[in-house]
C-alpha cells in the first residue's frame, strides 16, 4: 500500500493521504494505523522545526512574545515544509497515467512555467521561468504534467543546474521522446538580497537531450520559440 | 486607517512609539554579538534541514547551516543600526523648500509572519524646512528598517517617522510597492500581485495638491 500526501491547494496541506487502490475492510484498520503514524510523524517534524525557528528568532534579537511573532515559528515551519514538499512526490504519482499514444512527432513547447525553489546553500528563494520542449516518439503527455514535473523538483533544496537536469531526465525517462530540452531563467535572492547584491542579474541554465543535443536546427528552433518574444 | 497618520507629526510620534520595534537610540542586537550567536543559529538550521528530510552530510549542504545563519543575520542587520548612526551628520542647512523626491529605491525585507522575503520599490518625498539630508541617507534609512522582520505597513510608517524625526521637514511622503513571496510562492500563489502602502505626514497629508504632485512625479 502506498500513501501519498495530497498535492498542495491554496496553502492548505490536508493530512489525509490518498489511496491508490481499493482495500478490503480487514485492511482498513491497518491502513488507519499507518495513516495515524504518518500524521503524527509529520506533526512531530513540524514541532521540531517550530522549535528551531523559535531559537532563530530569539538569536536574531527579536522579541518572540510580541503579537506579530507569536505564531511565526509555526507558520515558518509549515511554509518551509511547503517549499520542500517535492521530496514527498514522485513522477509516477503526478503523471497519473496521462500519457497518450499520438502520432505527432513535431516539437511540443510549454514555455513560461513559473517556478520557485530554495537555494540549498543559503535557504533563500530563487525563482523564474522554465521552458520545456520535447519531440514525441508516439507518446504525448498531458501538458500540465510538464508543469507538475517542474513543481516536484523545484519544491526542494536545489541548485539551478541540478534542477534543470532533473526535470529533463524525468521527462526523458517517462516519455522516451526523441529529444528533450529544458531552459531555466531565474533570479537568485541569495545574490540580490545579500552578498554581491546585484538586482538585475539572472542565471540561465539549459539541458538538451536526444535530438536537441545532436541536431542544431532543432535546438535553434526551440530557443527561438522560447527565448524569443 | 489607510496607512495615513492623522494629527500632527509630534502627536503621531508619541502614539507610534509603542508600535515601533526600536526607539531612536537602542538596538536589540549588537553587531559584536553576531559571531557568538552563530553556533545556536547553525544548530537550529541543522535541525530544520534534518526534519525536512534532507541529508545534512551531502556535499551541497555541509556548510549550509552556517551560510543560512549568516544570511539571516545579514537580512536582519537593521536591528544593529539606529538613525543616529547612519545619518552621520549629513544634514545641511539649505534654503530650499520645494519637494525633494528619491524614487525607485529597491527594498528587500522579511515577512515577520512566514520569514519569507518581500521586495519592491520605495519612493520617498519630503519638503525641507531649512534642512536637507544627503540623498543616500534616505536609502540608508530604508535599509535600517527593511533589514528586519517586518510587515509592509509598519515598514512604510517607520521610514516616514524616521525621516520626520531626523529632519523636521514640512512634510514626508513614503510609498512602497512590493511583491510578497509568502503569497506568491505559497498560500494563495498569486504571481503578479503587488501590495502598495503609503504614509503621508505634514503637508502631504493636509494638502491634496502636494500629495498629487508627489504621486505623479514618483510614479512616472
Amino acid at each position: 500500500m502506498e500513501f501519498h500526501y495530497a498535492t498542495e491547494m491554496n496553502g492548505n496541506v490536508p493530512m489525509v493521504p490518498r489511496l491508490t487502490k481499493c482495500v478490503q475492510s480487514k485492511q482498513v484498520n491497518l491502513f488507519k494505523e499507518e495513516k495515524d503514524t504518518k500524521e503524527s510523524e509529520v506533526l512531530t517534524k513540524t514541532s521540531c522545526i517550530e522549535k528551531a525557528y523559535c531559537t532563530i528568532l530569539s538569536e536574531l534579537g527579536e522579541n518572540t512574545e510580541r503579537e506579530g511573532l507569536l505564531r511565526t515559528p509555526l507558520r515558518a515551519a509549515k511554509a518551509m515544509q511547503f517549499f520542500t514538499k517535492g521530496y514527498k512526490e514522485t513522477i509516477q504519482d503526478i503523471l497519473n497515467d496521462a500519457i497518450f499514444n499520438e502520432d505527432h512527432d513535431e516539437v511540443v513547447v510549454v514555455r513560461d512555467i513559473d517556478f520557485f525553489s530554495l537555494c540549498e546553500h543559503h535557504l533563500v528563494p530563487f525563482f523564474g521561468k522554465c521552458h520545456i520542449a520535447y519531440l514525441p516518439n508516439k507518446k504525448v503527455v498531458g501538458l500540465s504534467k510538464l508543469a507538475r514535473v517542474v513543481e516536484i523538483f523545484s519544491r526542494r533544496l536545489q541548485v539551478q543546474e541540478r534542477l534543470t537536469k532533473q526535470i529533463a531526465s524525468a521527462i526523458q525517462e517517462a516519455l522516451e521522446p526523441a529529444g528533450v530540452a529544458v531552459v531555466m531563467e531565474a533570479a537568485h535572492m541569495c545574490m540580490v538580497m545579500r552578498g554581491v547584491q546585484k538586482m538585475n542579474a539572472k542565471t540561465i541554465t539549459s539541458v538538451m537531450l536526444g535530438r536537441f543535443q545532436t541536431d542544431s536546427r532543432s535546438r535553434e528552433e526551440f530557443l527561438s520559440l522560447t527565448l524569443g518574444k | 486607517m489607510n496607512g495615513h497618520c492623522n494629527g500632527n507629526v509630534i502627536d503621531v510620534m508619541e502614539r507610534m512609539k509603542s508600535s515601533m520595534v526600536l526607539c531612536k537610540h537602542e538596538t536589540s542586537r549588537k553587531e559584536s554579538e553576531d559571531k557568538s550567536r552563530l553556533p545556536a543559529l547553525e544548530a537550529a538550521y541543522t535541525s530544520i534541514l534534518r526534519e525536512l528530510g534532507e541529508d545534512t552530510d551531502r556535499q551541497g549542504l555541509l556548510r549550509t547551516p552556517l551560510r543560512a545563519a549568516k544570511a539571516m543575520q545579514f537580512l536582519t542587520k537593521g536591528y544593529h543600526e539606529t538613525i543616529d548612526d547612519i545619518l552621520n551628520n549629513a544634514i545641511f542647512d539649505e534654503d530650499h523648500d520645494e519637494m525633494v523626491i528619491v524614487k525607485d529605491i529597491d527594498v528587500f525585507s522579511l515577512c515577520e509572519h512566514h520569514l519569507v522575503p518581500f521586495f519592491g520599490k520605495v519612493h520617498i518625498g519630503y519638503i525641507p524646512n531649512k534642512k536637507v539630508v544627503g540623498l543616500s541617507k534616505l536609502a540608508r534609512i530604508v535599509e535600517i528598517f527593511s533589514r528586519r522582520l517586518q510587515v509592509q505597513e509598519r515598514l512604510t510608517k517607520q521610514i516616514a517617522m524616521g525621516i520626520s524625526e531626523a529632519l523636521q521637514p514640512k512634510g514626508v511622503a513614503v510609498v512602497i510597492e512590493a511583491s510578497h513571496m509568502c503569497m506568491v510562492m505559497r498560500g494563495v500563489q498569486k504571481m503578479n500581485s503587488r501590495t502598495v502602502t503609503s504614509t503621508m505626514l505634514g503637508v502631504y497629508l493636509d494638502d491634496p495638491k502636494t500629495r498629487e504632485e508627489f504621486l505623479t512625479l514618483s510614479q512616472s
